[in-house]
Parts: structure tokens; sequence; C-alpha cells
């Protein structure tokens, strides 16, 4: 036996919330599968300053919860840390089977699984992470109280990042590849006035050493191409998002990077798979878009599950 | 909290883990920490699976610096497997732990 759904959402971020929310009001039966608890990257982020609705800046985990319990509230199911063992979204059926145990069918598919932060590939790094290098600085950054990290990127996650890192460490050093930071002004800014703070523009980072827990940051400054050995307490990562396309591997052929191509609607090449949020092809990705995106996909799987047909 | 999982002090790291006679896996797990939570769901399941033949524990990180500190633990969840009283296997960490990884490691513990 198997419960069928009229649309089954994976990933419970921004987008796929939202995906739910829309489907719930439409009277549709919604299930949102995800690995983990919902919020996507929203719930480690320590801080959200431009979500509209929000005067005041909102916790991350804090926007995270809420928009699970709007979709809850009007009826979508949310199963938390379920993975997907085996699934079959080819046809008009959809099924997934869930940790090996259970079935689950659906209509429709809307796939929001986001992206992940991205490694930096470099030596070392495997070795130490968990032992001094981290990509979660609401996770971590109690581990570094009182010490002396880095932080490699330049985009807003870096810089932000390492201002809530200056609550817990002595000093953060912004590591990054460019002459300046692609941040916005506003948080570059505050992280220039910041005194825990200091920058190391055009430098890149080329490996992890230590022994036992990480020691050395090795570094090349780019102009001259001279390497340096930095000393560090711990360092964290913030070099941008790979999404998580697994899921949609055996059912489409995959954009440049790895991201979903979709249609206005955010259909794509089979019917009744949608794709919404980061993990699509687009030029910006934010909250505020993957929300737009996961309103969309809704709107349209609604459509397309009103003419249904099971062959 | 299930029975499943104890929760241990860095005091009883020593008897809980290195003196342990079955194979032991021992959580450091922090609060605003979204992924231990994400964990923990998992973690309960395979230590019903594994019930009488490997011990799940977990350790609060806040209360347990320095034993974080002497096994090189800076970030939350880690895991570490124990057996026979020496770590054995690779640790895992961060926000993208599958129940299915954990369990295939946990297997090769017993």
């Amino acid at each position: 036996m198997s419960d069928r759904y009229d649309l089954a959402v994976v990933g419970a971020g921004p987008a796929g919330l939202t995906a739910a929310i829309y489907a719930a009001r439409a009277r549709m039966k919604v299930i949102v599968l995800d690995e983990g608890i919902p919020g996507g990257q929203v719930k480690t982020t320590h801080k959200v300053s431009n979500y509209p609705g929000f005067p005041e800046d909102v916790k991350g985990s804090d926007l995270a919860k809420a928009f699970a319990l709007q979709a809850e509230r009007f009826g979508a199911s949310i199963r938390r840390a379920v993975e997907i063992t085996r699934h079959d979204l080819a046809g008009p059926l959809k099924t997934f089977v869930l940790d090996d145990e259970e079935t689950v069918e659906a209509k429709a598919v809307i796939v929001a699984t986001g992206a992940k932060p991205r490694e930096l590939g470099l030596p070392g790094e495997a070795e130490f992470k968990g032992r001094g290098i981290s990509y979660c600085a609401t996770c971590d950054g109690a581990y570094f109280d009182g010490k002396d990290i880095h932080v490699i990127g330049g985009g807003n996650s870096a810089v932000e990042e390492s201002l809530f890192l200056t609550q817990f460490a002595r000093t953060v050093t912004i590591v990054h590849q460019f002459d300046e930071f692609q941040a916005e002004p506003a948080s570059v800014h505050e992280a220039r006035e910041n005194p825990k703070i200091r920058t190391l523009l055009s430098h890149e980072p080329r490996a992890f050493v230590g022994n036992g827990s990480l020691q050395v940051l090795d570094v090349e400054e780019l102009k001259t191409k001279e390497r340096k050995r930095l000393a560090t307490d711990g360092v964290f990562v913030f070099v941008g998002m790979q999404p998580r396309t697994a899921i949609l591997e055996p059912y489409l052929k995959l954009a440049r990077g790895g991201y979903v191509e979709t249609g206005e609607g955010m259909e794509t090449p089979v019917p009744g798979i949608f794709v919404a949020g980061d993990v699509r092809v687009k030029r910006f990705r934010q909250i505020t878009t993957a929300v737009a995106d996961g309103t969309i996909a809704a709107l349209s799987a609604q459509r397309y599950v009103k003419d249904w047909k099971a062959a | 909290m299930s029975d499943l999982v104890k929760e241990i002090g860095a005091d009883q790291f020593e008897q809980e883990v290195l003196r342990a006679a079955q194979p032991t896996v021992l959580d450091f797990f922090s609060t605003e920490c979204p992924p231990c939570e994400a964990l923990a769901p998992k973690y309960e399941a395979v230590a019903e699976q594994f019930a009488g033949k490997v011990r799940f524990l977990k350790i609060f990180r806040q209360a347990s610096r320095d034993l974080a500190g002497k096994l090189g633990v800076s970030s939350s969840p880690t895991l570490i497997f124990f057996k026979d009283g020496r770590e054995v296997g690779a640790r895992m960490t961060g926000d993208d732990i599958k129940r299915s990884a954990l369990k295939a490691q946990v297997e090769a513990l017993v």
C-alpha cells in the first residue's frame, strides 16, 4: 500500500515551502520531503535583512520555522529527515521510496532541492573538515571563542557570516580572490568598520595543513604569485553553492554548472516534473526569488494535476 | 528523547566510550545547530536498528569544550566511531549526513 498525493515537493526550503503553501491552499493533497529539517539554506543564515515584511532583521531559523508552520496550517504534510532511496519520476504517476521502507505516489512533483555549500576541492580540505574547516557559521562559530580564524570568499555569505563570527572569534581575516568584495555595499561597509575583521584581497587558498587539527592556511597572493603560510585556528568556507540535482539526473539533461533549465511556468521537458528555487538556471538566487519560483511552480502544477490522467 | 540514544558528559567519556565492550558511536552536538536537529531523528532510527549491538551516545559540545578540543572536533554535528577503545573509520560531519550512509558505516563496525 502506498499513499497517493496530488503533489510531492522535494526540498523544504523557501521555494518548496512556498509551493506547498500555495498548493495546499488550493486544496491539493501535498507532501513535502526533506532530508533534514525545513528551511533550506535559510535555517543556517544567522539573520535575514532583505525579506519583505520584516522591518527588523529576522533570524533565518525563525523565518524557516514560520514558512513550515504556514504550509502545515493549510494541510501540507512535511516529512522531516527522510531520504528518498528510490524514485521513478518518468511516467504520469511519480513514485518515491522513503528510507527503503515506505512508498509515496504523486501526480506531480516540484523539485526544490536547492544547493549546498561548494567545497574548494583543495588538498587537506576533506581531512580537516570538522577539524578546523567549517561551512556553517551558526553551527560552529562558538567553537572558535577567542580564536583567530579565516573566512574564504567575498560574496554576501562570506561577509555577513564574518560579521556574525566576530561575536566569538578574536580576529576574522577574510581571504578573497578579487580586489574588492562582491557582497552588498551595506555589509562590506559594516565589515570594514569592524575592528575584529581584517581582509586579505587578491589572495587565494591553496592548501590546508595541520597535524590532527588544522593549523595552517596556505594561500597565494595572485599578483606576485607569492605563497604564504598563515597560522589559523579555523577556516570557514563560503564560496558559493552547488545545486543538488541527483534526483533529476536520470530524467533530465542538466545545463551548465549542473542547474536545471525550466520554462516560464517552472515546467521541465518531463510532464509533471516542475523545478523551483536555487536549483534552476537563473541569474539571481535570493530567498525572494526562490519564493517566486515556488509560487509559479505550484500554480503550474495545480493546472497540470487538474487535467491529470493515469496513462 | 528516546532511550536508545544516551547523553553522556565529558567525565564519562573514558568509561562509556573507551572502555565500552560494544562498538560505540558518539555524536557531538550543539544548540542553535539546524544540522544537529536534522541528524537527531536519523541517529535515533539507526540506533533502533542496531539496538543491542552498537551503542549510540551523544555529548553536548558546549559543556565539553576540553574533550572536543582534545579530539580535534570543531564542527557540529560530528559523529565519531569507536571500537575496542580506538577511533575507527571516517568521522561524519555537517548537514549532509544521510541515514543510509550512517547505517552503512555502523554496519562496518559490527
